[in-house]
């Protein structure tokens, strides 16, 4: 019976998504476990797409055209393109005939838009709910004040030996916790049991009561696989326990959005033809046959479907503006001076962009990891971080290695120091009656610093950095990758990342650039840092990565497999910082003195592209201008008030696996991840098969982690920041309770009542075979799930002389796209 | 069997994302160990499956082996049927011989 209630528990939590903790914020797909069903059938307490009022406004000011429904629905019901193509299916309706298509796209032009569905509103916080999210919180904050009596005992046992003092419990009831069973498994049995749900309602009545806190329930599941000191069965024997002990009634365990029925039935149908053959023919007469001819059309789209085809227009009119904007240019044939390798994210498009107004630079684009997944230990670090995607286990851990031992003892020894201050502080603090006695001791020094952090950010940050350089100093270092990896395992790494980023030459300089974020005082830093790193400054993976590619002994082994990296090429590592655009080099003691000359001036380019790029941002960024001086933009990094330091990967909306001269010289916006591939040097194709089931499934958790925090600020978005509490590095609450906030903040993608993120499934464009794409999507459930299932799209071309072809669940579709936009700019 | 002792063992094969509750039920049901080979690959019920791939442990499939006494078997059968029931995996279960039965009870 125990194992069996296990199955159950694991069972009802199937299509829950786990959230990982705030300090390695990884964006997820919040409807992840519904990637199995088309998008339009996820069931989950979300809205899936926009609202029609909002999207007849941007048909009213051009942002969707009636092409672009016309192409919606033609891709949506491809019997109707089909039809069209043979020179059927057309409409005589007043003085036009129309396609069957072009019927479709007027309806949902012409006829007044339907009334927003109101989303249901938040179920209020039931009294389990109230209970179960304050033990919970108790139990699992990391830096509680007081730690949680018996927490040894499991989050079940250490609840059992407590709550029956827990005042927030009616005495009656907690006469009733007086006698539990020991373990969580036969607890949640006997509650089952005792609440007479029958057999075929036990696995519903779980999904309702772990529907409850969605946000706590995501992130037990989380715990329970990667620490394991929580788990659901205990959360649940828990709930349950309570439910039965306070005599509260079940939850209604409403299924969220439920898919409509196929048809519509026939009246309806034919309301809408003869609405719809009005408007059409205005003051001519309506032909006999003209409604009924409409209405089979009609027929074909019913009503429930017209907020997708809507969506689809939207997503269509910006992915085939890319397309348009793309270019079929070939490679430069001039060795590049320097090359810049950068992350994917979209916010690289935009340094990448202004280093290449400089023709010696050429850049391109990988996973931030470099193709490292490592354990990173930082010399004198409290702990290691995995500095991996999300979606690996480390297997390897590296740590920094300082080339002087006695420095790296006096910044150990200076380190704990700093710690031991700062530990002191907090504890003064804390504890009762001691911050009266910090006040008089320290309140003048600490409050200068809060009039100095408040009145001018800028100055505190640069006192903040010098001071850590004099207390702190740096230390030159190596990693210990080379013992991290045999010298076989460091081949293969490197020359996968050559084969997948379509490294097919080598500058003099080689720069691999991971990035991070920095902002103060903000809860969700992590989410502006690395997503192919665990959401950590990606550092150690771009140092790890450089120091594989210039050990000779790799070199040797690669020459032996055809890839040559000359010998007077050097790669150095560096970092980007998302808010002020600069790119920091490491590890410059390693650099030969012959590439000095390089160093220097890829350090001058790129503090030139940097300012360049802050003064574009600006024009995104809520409350900036581009009047404003870059090192006033900067600012914002150091400001402990700033809900905005930078919009982190906000307009996100489509992706390019191909060379650098598919878009070098477009203005994407920074709203593009960006992944260099050459099929001419990945014959076997194994490479792209890399690239689509890594790099393009964290994209697309990155994309719908924004779409679904846009479309559901309060579900599955966090909500606003300004009322977050933090529990710990665990999460937030809204207030000083209640359920674990999941997803983005509303400053993620949103400002006032605004929408800064538009919501767009990840567009996927990919220039390689179309029959090697379609090999590798063939045997990667994954990849059928998201592409046959519209959660994502895909779009391809063989070779730039091919036109683009969208990959539909029959096969390679031609693409219709409109010429380029006169600026030559996507937005 | 040449002294050998009878024992049953359960091979489960489940997508990666799916793995931990079926590990999580493995342990519970006493079993003192388990093998998981990662990337295993072929075709069945739901098409085609890749085997390893290079940057992605979550989305390929994992067979885990575990083998127990013929006593508590049945608990751990039934339990990943129902697990199973829930999105794709399969599970079989065949006797098998142990020399050391120490090492599972």
């Amino acid at each position: 019976m125990t194992l069996m209630i296990r199955a159950k528990v694991a069972q009802a939590a199937h299509a829950i998504v786990p959230a990982w903790p705030l300090e390695s914020f990884i964006a997820v797909n919040p409807l992840g476990g519904e990637e199995g069903r088309p998008f339009e059938h996820a069931v989950g307490f979300a809205r899936l797409t926009r609202t029609d009022p909002e999207f007849h406004s941007d048909y009213r000011i051009g942002r969707i055209t009636e092409a672009d429904l016309v192409a919606a629905v033609n891709e949506r019901i491809p019997e109707l393109e089909r039809a069209s193509t043979a020179g059927h299916g057309q409409v005589r309706i007043g003085a036009q005939t129309l396609t069957g298509a072009q019927v479709l796209a007027a309806e949902l032009a012409l006829l007044m838009p339907l009334k927003p569905e109101q989303a249901a509103p938040h179920s209020a916080m039931d009294r389990v709910d109230r209970l179960a999210a304050k033990w919970v919180a108790a139990y699992l904050d990391p830096n509680p004040l007081w730690t949680m009596p018996d927490r040894g005992a499991g989050f079940y046992g250490a609840w059992r030996r407590l709550v029956r003092h827990d005042t927030d419990i009616p005495l009656r009831s907690r006469r009733r916790l007086r006698s539990l069973p020991d373990r969580a498994d036969d607890a949640l049995a006997e509650a089952i049991a005792r609440l007479d749900i029958p057999e075929s309602q036990v696995e519903r009545a779980m999904q309702a009561e772990l529907a409850g806190l969605p946000g706590w329930t995501a992130q037990i599941k989380w715990r329970a696989e990667h620490v394991g000191d929580i788990d659901l069965t205990s959360y649940l024997a828990v709930r349950f326990t309570l439910r039965l002990a306070l005599g509260a009634a079940l939850p209604s365990g409403a299924q969220g959005n439920i898919p409509p029925l196929l048809t519509e039935p026939a009246a309806t149908v034919m309301s809408r033809a003869e609405q719809l053959t009005r408007h059409l023919c205005g003051s001519l007469p309506v032909g006999p046959h003209t409604p009924s001819a409409v209405a089979r059309l009609l027929a074909l789209h019913p009503q429930h479907q017209h907020p997708f085809t809507w969506q689809r227009a939207y997503e269509l009119h910006y992915q085939n503006e890319l397309l348009a904007s793309l270019r079929s240019e070939a490679q430069a044939t001039e060795r590049p001076l320097i090359q810049l390798v950068m992350c994917i994210d979209p916010r690289s498009e935009g340094v990448r962009r202004h280093l290449e107004r400089d023709p010696k630079v050429e850049t391109l684009g990988f996973a931030g990891f470099f193709g490292v997944p490592i354990r990173f230990l930082g010399y004198g670090a409290r702990e290691a971080v995995n500095s991996l995607p999300a979606l690996l286990s480390p297997r390897h851990t590296v740590t920094d290695a300082p080339l002087d031992g006695t420095t790296g003892l006096r910044r150990r020894t200076r380190l704990r120091l700093r710690d031991a201050l700062a530990s002191g502080l907090h504890a003064s603090d804390s504890v009762t009656a001691a911050p009266f006695a910090l006040a008089e001791t320290a309140g003048w020094f600490l409050g200068l610093g809060t009039v100095v952090r408040t009145l001018a950010p800028g100055v505190a940050g640069a006192l903040a950095s010098r001071l850590d350089s004099i207390t702190v100093p740096p230390l030159p270092a190596t990693t210990t990758v080379s013992t991290a990896f045999s010298l076989e395992e460091r081949a293969q790494l490197a020359e996968t990342a050559v084969r997948m980023m379509g490294l097919n030459r080598f500058a003099a300089l080689v720069v691999l650039a991971g990035h991070g974020s920095t902002s103060t005082n903000n809860l969700y830093q992590s989410a502006l840092d690395c997503g192919a790193c665990g959401g950590n400054p990606g550092a150690p993976n771009a140092r790890a990565a450089a120091a594989i590619f210039n050990d000779f002994d790799v070199r040797e082994v690669l020459a032996r497999r055809g890839i040559i990296i000359p010998n007077d090429t050097f790669f150095l590592a560096a970092e980007h910082d998302t808010v002020s655009d600069r790119l920091t080099s490491l590890d410059t003691h390693l650099v030969p003195l012959t590439h000095r000359a390089a160093l220097h001036q890829f350090e001058k380019l790129q503090h030139a592209a940097a300012d360049r790029l802050v003064m574009e941002r600006a024009k995104d960024l809520p409350g900036a201008s581009s009047r404003q001086s870059p090192a006033r933009l900067r600012r914002r990094a150091h400001d402990w008030a700033e809900v905005y330091p930078e919009l982190g990967l906000a307009g996100n909306a489509a992706m390019i696996i191909g060379p650098r001269e598919l878009s070098r010289g477009v203005d994407l916006h920074r709203r593009v991840f960006l992944h260099s591939y050459r099929s001419e040097i990945d014959p076997d194709g194994s490479a792209l098969e890399s690239i689509l089931t890594a790099p393009v499934v964290v994209a697309q958790w990155i994309n719908h982690q924004y779409y679904f925090s846009a479309l559901n600020p309060d579900r599955l978005g966090a909500g606003t920041k300004t009322v977050h509490n933090a529990i710990g590095t665990l999460g937030v609450l809204s207030g000083q309770g209640g359920d674990l906030r999941r997803g983005l903040p509303w400053q993620s993608v949103g400002f006032g009542d605004d929408l800064l993120h538009e919501p767009m499934r990840l567009g996927v464009t990919v220039q390689a075979p179309l029959e090697k794409i379609g090999e590798i999507v063939s045997r990667n459930q994954v990849l059928r799930d998201l592409f046959d299932n519209d959660w994502i799209t895909l779009t391809a071309r063989t070779n730039p002389s091919e036109e683009w072809q969208r990959y539909t669940r029959y096969g390679w579709s031609p693409t219709q796209h409109p010429s380029p936009p006169s600026e030559g700019a996507v937005q | 069997m040449n002294g050998l002792t009878q024992m049953i063992r359960i091979e489960i094969v489940v997508s990666g994302r799916d793995a931990p509750p079926i590990r999580e039920l493995v342990t519970s049901a006493g079993a003192t160990g388990y093998t998981s080979v990662s990337g295993v690959s072929g075709i069945g019920h739901h098409g085609q499956r890749s085997g390893a791939l290079l940057f992605n442990d979550y989305d390929t499939l994992t067979m885990l082996i575990t083998v127990l006494p013929p006593e508590r078997a049945p608990a751990l059968i039934d339990a990943v049927r129902q697990l199973l029931q829930a999105g794709s995996g399969v599970m079989f279960v065949a006797d098998t011989y142990v020399s050391r039965p120490e090492y599972f009870q």
